[in-house]
């Protein structure tokens, strides 16, 4: 899992000595600069402590570490600390005037701001990308909104959830014949957080290159839209409208997910050529299947999907999920079981790349010693990565920052304390977060299931 | 006017295949580098991938060929010819990317791996892109959108608990795919300038896609759960629900009260306790939709997203058609498509722009390459090579 890192190992980061103010909220561009700070970059997260991030509880109701409230819930969710992942924290309020003062200063010495607000708010604080370059020349900024700073719905609010269904994906996922459909995650946010690094990425060259700054405008629903680019042109070209066909392949056949042996347990599998084809004959024990006329050919598997479905739901129904899918892959078949999330952690395969990525954490956190969370899915052979460290406690660096980068003195960070400018706890009530038993989790649903001895299985115990 | 591009003092070697090979090379283009594709003889896989345009399986007009293959020079090779690996190998020492998607070892075979590559020249950045990675036990097997969707864990949590596992429509795990081969060679780039050194990059499709799952997988790490597909019982509110020409999705949050919803909607008696309060509205979930169906039975889509988003400030979304983003002003004045003159096909409208920026925009330049339209240009005036020669004894 992850190596060990020294500070001698962080300075030779490729974004070590680069400093980003990231003052965004929710998915998208927190897991983005999480990223920037596994590549080295010291990620100053500004939140507010009066409005807290969705991600520290509220909106977004992912598990407490253990199901345990306990006394400061804000700064011990799972997905917080996975998405905000080696960042410093400054709690500062910056609805009133004195809280982006000090934001303003921080910009005077960073090379990159990150914000996810509605676009109007950074303009109207003065914080826009032209006046943000003047307080610091060559800034890259890095905007992410649902609908980009332009357009007739540049205004419009806007999350990965409801998205989804504005920029096209819901119209062609779904059973086959039945409704629209959400996706299982919040898709959108993800196509976010690629492109939100990559354009930072790109300002970074460009400036490296040429000596300066540049603005990125992301907007979701664009870079949503784009991941229907071929049903668009076949639109365009060909007045076709790609329909609902569940797991089917729109020119290829067959096919599916097919129930296997064993709880809630399925494999996928397709044949996209003959060869292929007939290897799937061979494995399901019907090799006359392959020569049969009603099958022979792609366009005849398309026309009899329904029959072959058949033939391959009663073998499926025989094995093990990963048993058919090494059985199928060993003969050359392309098939995949439905791994759960306790698969994503137990499977050889997942482990042997490292995708989860074993990171530590301080008794004070009162989260066990260490948690495996996801690393990043571009493996380097020569500039080794890793998760630097968890999130941060709420204004963990309010000192830290204020005094030692911005020089502000001690009557001063007083002051910022004392008149509720800075913080280290939330003001507000944020809310609450849920109550509820793991058991009551699974017998109500919200859950599929529950391993008691997970701490087991993963090798963490304290 | 343009101004100078991010990429573009780079020349790029795109071996890839299929999809997300090729986005990942024709966003490096985008941002400036000179993109050479180089294919086999009888073209690469995605000149047969549907939908064709006018619905003519010609390779020259396959859709998802022509949008993933802007902004290249094309040529062809054959690296299963000595003489086909040998003048790759000659390409790759002055080129600063490799993006390719051959099943592992397939390079290695030909004396084409990285480790090979990179005594020639030690700033090579060579991408790879595979179902499963270049190392691991899967690493040699077969995968596709299915199959990343399903060992990725994302279809274990899309469709409801009471059927089977489904994926996204589409081929979106393909496109991410692309950007993240895009993202993961400007991470090399970026250290090969403050470093001088190149280095493979190494993608597995099921791990792009798995790190999508920021929700899902902690929920194990930290408390032993696994989270399954939706149950389809309580209330539809936060899901899709039809009106009276498609369907919506409404969620709470972002800068509305439920006072504002129950407006929107125009129904008081959403406001009662038992539709107000959390928990009770869970309870009381099919008397919520009903009211709801009512509410919006004669009402538009796309009156819908107007008013409660400009009225209500109101987390909304509308089923958009391919059709409704073909036609959609707001991709209009963002300035999202390109017209794309094409030898073949002619005059098209291609989506072409993912984000906007204020420098160094992403460029559109030229059309895809037809097969093998630049091997006089590229074997001949630039590397001297004899290309009727070449194209007698069957290496290009």
């Amino acid at each position: 899992m992850s190596p060990d890192h020294s500070p001698t190992d962080d300075a030779k980061l490729p974004l070590a000595g680069l400093r980003i103010v990231d003052i965004s909220n929710v998915i998208s561009l927190p897991y983005a600069s999480g990223l920037l700070a596994d590549l080295g970059a010291e990620v100053i997260k500004v939140e507010g402590h009066g409005r807290l991030d969705t991600s520290r509880g509220g909106a977004i109701t992912s598990v407490l570490c253990d199901n345990r409230i306990g006394d400061d819930p804000w700064n011990r969710i799972g997905s917080f600390n996975l998405l905000n992942r080696g960042k410093k924290s400054v709690a500062l309020d910056l609805s009133k005037p004195e809280g982006r003062v000090v934001l303003t200063d921080l910009i005077k010495v960073s090379d990159v701001v990150m914000e996810n607000f509605t676009p109007r708010v950074m303009r109207n604080w003065g914080l826009d990308y032209p006046n943000a370059a003047k307080l610091r020349p060559g800034l890259i900024m890095v905007s992410c909104s649902g609908f980009g700073h332009n357009g007739p719905y540049s205004q419009y609010p806007g999350q990965a959830t409801t998205l989804e269904a504005t920029h096209g994906l819901a119209a062609v996922t779904g059973y086959r014949g039945g409704e629209p459909s959400k996706a299982g995650q919040s898709f959108v946010d993800f196509l976010a957080t690629w492109a939100l690094v990559s354009g930072t990425m790109l300002g970074l060259r460009y400036r490296h290159r040429f000596g300066t700054g540049l603005w990125v405008d992301v907007g979701m629903y664009q870079l949503g839209t784009y991941m229907l680019s071929e049903s668009v042109l076949d639109w365009e070209a060909n007045r076709r409208l790609a329909e609902r066909i569940g797991n089917r392949h729109p020119f290829l056949a067959p096919q599916g997910c097919y129930r296997c042996a064993g709880d809630d347990a399925w494999c996928t599998v397709l044949a996209r050529d003959d060869e292929e084809w007939a290897a799937l004959c061979r494995i399901t024990g019907r090799p006359e299947l392959a020569i049969d006329e009603r099958f022979a050919s792609n366009d005849a598997r398309m026309a009899n999907h329904d029959a072959i479905d058949t033939i391959i739901s009663a073998w499926m129904a025989g094995q093990t999920k990963f048993g058919a899918m090494e059985t199928l892959q060993a003969a050359g078949v392309p098939a995949g079981a439905v791994f759960d999330g306790r698969d994503l952690h137990l499977n050889e395969h997942v482990k042997a790349r490292g995708l989860l990525e074993m990171v530590e954490f301080p008794p004070e956190r009162q989260m066990g010693k260490r948690r495996p969370m996801i690393g990043r899915p571009w493996r380097l052979s020569k500039t080794p990565l890793a998760v630097r460290g968890p999130g941060p406690r709420l204004g963990e660096h309010n000192q830290e920052i204020l005094g030692g980068v911005l020089g502000y003195n001690a009557e001063r960070l007083a002051e910022l304390a004392a008149t509720g400018i800075i913080a280290t706890r939330p003001t507000t009530n944020a809310r609450k977060p849920v109550s509820m038993s793991m058991e009551e989790r699974v017998k109500s649903g919200r859950l599929a299931a529950w391993d008691p001895d997970y701490k087991q299985r993963l090798g963490i115990e304290d | 006017m343009l101004g100078p591009l991010a990429l573009d003092d780079l020349r790029v070697l795109d071996l890839s295949e299929g999809i997300a090979g090729p986005l990942a090379a024709r966003l490096i283009g985008d941002f400036g580098a000179d993109v050479i594709k180089v294919e086999p003889p009888d073209g690469e896989i995605g000149r047969r991938i549907p939908p064709f345009f006018r619905n003519d399986p010609d390779p020259e007009k396959s859709l998802f060929y022509l949008m993933l293959n802007l902004n290249k020079r094309g040529i062809t090779l054959n690296l299963n010819t000595e003489e086909g690996a040998a003048i790759l190998r000659r390409l790759a020492s002055d080129v600063d990317v490799i993006v390719e998607s051959f099943s592992p070892g397939y390079m290695a075979d030909r004396g084409l791996d990285y480790a090979s590559l990179e005594q020639e020249n030690p700033g090579l950045v060579m991408t790879s892109i595979t179902p499963f990675g270049q190392t691991g036990p899967y690493a040699h097997y077969k995968g596709d959108e299915i199959t990343a969707y399903a060992t990725s864990g994302m279809m274990a949590i899309s469709g409801t608990a009471d059927r089977e596992p489904l994926k996204h429509g589409g081929f979106p795990g393909q496109y991410e795919s692309g950007m993240n081969g895009f993202l993961g060679t400007l991470v090399a780039l970026y250290t090969r300038d403050l470093t001088g050194a190149g280095q493979q990059v190494d993608l597995s499709i099921q791990d792009i896609i798995a790190s999508s799952l920021v929700l899902n997988q902690p929920y194990y790490s930290f408390a032993g759960g696994i989270q399954g597909r939706r149950h389809a019982e309580g209330s539809n509110f936060g899901q899709v629900m039809p009106c009276k020409d498609g369907y919506f999705v409404a969620q709470p949050g972002g800068g509305v009260t439920w006072d504002g919803i129950a407006d929107f909607f125009g129904k008081p008696e959403m406001k009662e306790h038992r539709f107000a309060d959390v928990a009770e509205r869970v309870r009381h979930g099919p008397e919520l939709d009903q009211v709801i169906l009512d509410a919006t039975k004669d009402r538009t889509m796309a009156e819908m997203f107007k008013t409660a988003s400009e009225k209500y400030r109101m987390l909304i979304g509308i089923v958009q058609t391919p059709e409704d983003l073909a036609n959609c002003e707001h991709l209009a004045a963002r300035g999202y498509f390109e017209e794309v003159e094409h030898p073949v096909v002619g005059r098209i409208k291609v989506p072409f722009h993912l984000w906007n920026m204020s420098a160094s925009k992403s460029t559109y330049r030229r059309a895809a390459p037809l097969l093998g339209q630049h091997n006089d240009e590229i074997y001949g005036a630039m590397l001297g090579y004899d290309a009727a020669a070449l194209r007698a004894r069957g290496v290009i």
